[in-house]
């Protein structure tokens, strides 16, 4: 019998974390590199990949919710839209281009010994640590911005079910993503060795991102880790400072696990609680993963002879993106393979966001850090 | 049929830099070289730790006519880049 949720969530977000670093290693599954392609090479083939992932996890989410199996729905950490949303997008999309990688996308970078990776992850801990000195007016600017107190998704705000809704919307994406198949395929003809399709590894991180709903009760996200690890390191250095930021007494989340008789509540403050429990042990899975993974084809190499230019793009980059992934609030992955399958308006607002974000980023890419 | 695998090569290194720099100074560096690549004069050899540049890079470059092979070396990846071989 279990009765400390702790007992479940811990090691799911570590073998989940295990699993998704190890895939997206294979396929380098590099999200802001599908967003940066679509404006740098016009290419929309792995973001292809993205939209398959997206139309995966709304099947899968939507027929779960329907068998009663998706509790809370929705899930917990998803506000009402406001204008922190787009705006958080817009920053976490240029910063996401200048640092190489995503949220994630840096972890298994890293996983696999990317120098820049590390700089990147420096730069998220340290704007998801600067962004309690704004959070006092950030969060007014968001409660002044609220559209729809009390709902989130759009089904919600539009007082419908959402069945009819996602069966549209899956059906046009499904429609879509044949037309592509009949254009191109969705086959990635790719010489690196262990190399896992893309459209395979889309439907793997659809099925991980279930699996996470179901036994912990969200899909996956790890950013309100980063804070917490700044947290830490500024109570440390500075306590004076740390102990007047109010951003790091907050508790974001306060919840019923699907499994477990006990409430888990947690926030960005230094401690070992719920969002420790669920998010530290996913973000050790996906970097062990993909050093599992790249152990094994032999490819783990720390490169150290990295252009100084581009070291303080990924540091900047970094930066941008924690700051942005708690003005969101939340990250990439959160939204786009959290929310958007449940149609979360501040994830709709988010990637709103996120495209010109991502322009933005990959104009700076090559005027500033990539010019001959 | 003359080999172009004789032709002196232009190495250039690129791991551990950040996407996507490898797919941009592989093209800026085929382009500059483009004469000498056409004729066979010289041949083109990119070090990459990039996964993702054995997929874009012979995409791109083989779509400008040129003869692109991958092979793996010491925990990357060789890419050659050479004028089209004959049929």
């Amino acid at each position: 019998m279990i009765d400390h949720p702790y007992l479940v969530i811990v090691p799911a977000s570590l073998v989940l974390g295990l699993a998704a670093g190890y895939v997206m290693h294979r396929s380098d599954f590099c999200m802001a590199g599908m967003f940066r392609d679509l404006f740098l090479v016009r290419r929309t083939r792995m973001l292809r990949m993205l939209v398959l992932a997206v139309v995966a996890s709304m099947v899968l989410f939507e027929s779960a919710r329907l068998l009663g199996l998706l509790t809370p729905y929705p899930f917990p950490l998803l506000g009402s839209p406001s204008l922190a949303s787009p705006i958080g997008g817009l920053v976490f999309g240029a910063g996401m281009v200048l640092a190489g990688g995503c949220v994630v996308g840096t972890l298994y970078k890293l996983g696999a010994g990317s120098l820049l990776a590390l700089l990147a992850l420096v730069g998220l801990i340290a704007g998801s640590t600067l962004y309690a000195e704004i959070h006092p007016w950030w969060s007014a600017l968001a409660t002044a911005t609220t559209l729809f107190p009390g709902k989130v998704t759009l089904p919600e705000i539009l007082g419908w079910s959402p069945t009819p809704l996602l069966a549209v919307l899956v059906l046009g994406g499904g429609l879509l993503l044949l037309r592509w198949y009949r254009q191109d395929g969705w086959r990635r003809e790719a010489a690196a060795e262990g190399y896992l399709q893309p459209w395979k590894a889309a439907l793997a991180l659809a099925l991980i991102g279930l699996i996470s709903y179901l036994l912990i009760g969200m899909p996956l996200g790890v950013t309100t880790s980063y804070a917490k690890l700044g947290a830490a390191a500024e109570a440390t250095l500075i306590p004076g400072h740390f102990a007047d930021l109010a951003y790091f007494q907050t508790q974001s989340l306060d919840y019923q696990p699907p499994i477990g008789d006990l409430r888990v509540s947690g926030g960005p403050g230094p401690g070992l609680d719920g969002i420790a429990a669920i998010q530290l042990p996913l973000i050790l899975g996906i970097v062990l993963g993909a050093t599992i993974s790249a152990l094994l084809l032999h490819e783990f190499r720390i490169y150290l002879r990295v252009p100084l230019r581009q070291c303080l793009s990924a540091l900047v980059g970094g930066l941008l993106m924690g700051l942005a992934a708690r003005m969101a609030p939340a990250c990439n992955l959160w939204h786009l393979l959290g929310g958007l399958p449940i149609l979360a308006a501040p994830s709709l607002l988010f990637v709103l966001g996120l495209l010109p974000g991502a322009w933005i980023g990959t104009r700076l890419l090559t005027r500033l850090v990539l010019r001959p | 049929m003359m080999s172009n695998r004789s032709a002196p090569l232009i190495e250039i290194d690129i791991r551990g830099q950040i996407c996507p720099s490898c797919l941009l100074t592989t093209l800026r560096e085929v382009n500059r070289y483009q004469a000498d690549l056409k004729c066979g004069e010289t041949a083109l050899q990119v070090r990459t730790d990039s996964r993702e540049a054995t997929a874009t890079i012979p995409e791109a470059v083989g779509n400008m006519g040129y003869d692109v092979t991958v092979d793996k070396a010491e925990g990357h990846y060789l890419i050659l880049i050479q004028r089209p071989l004959k049929p």
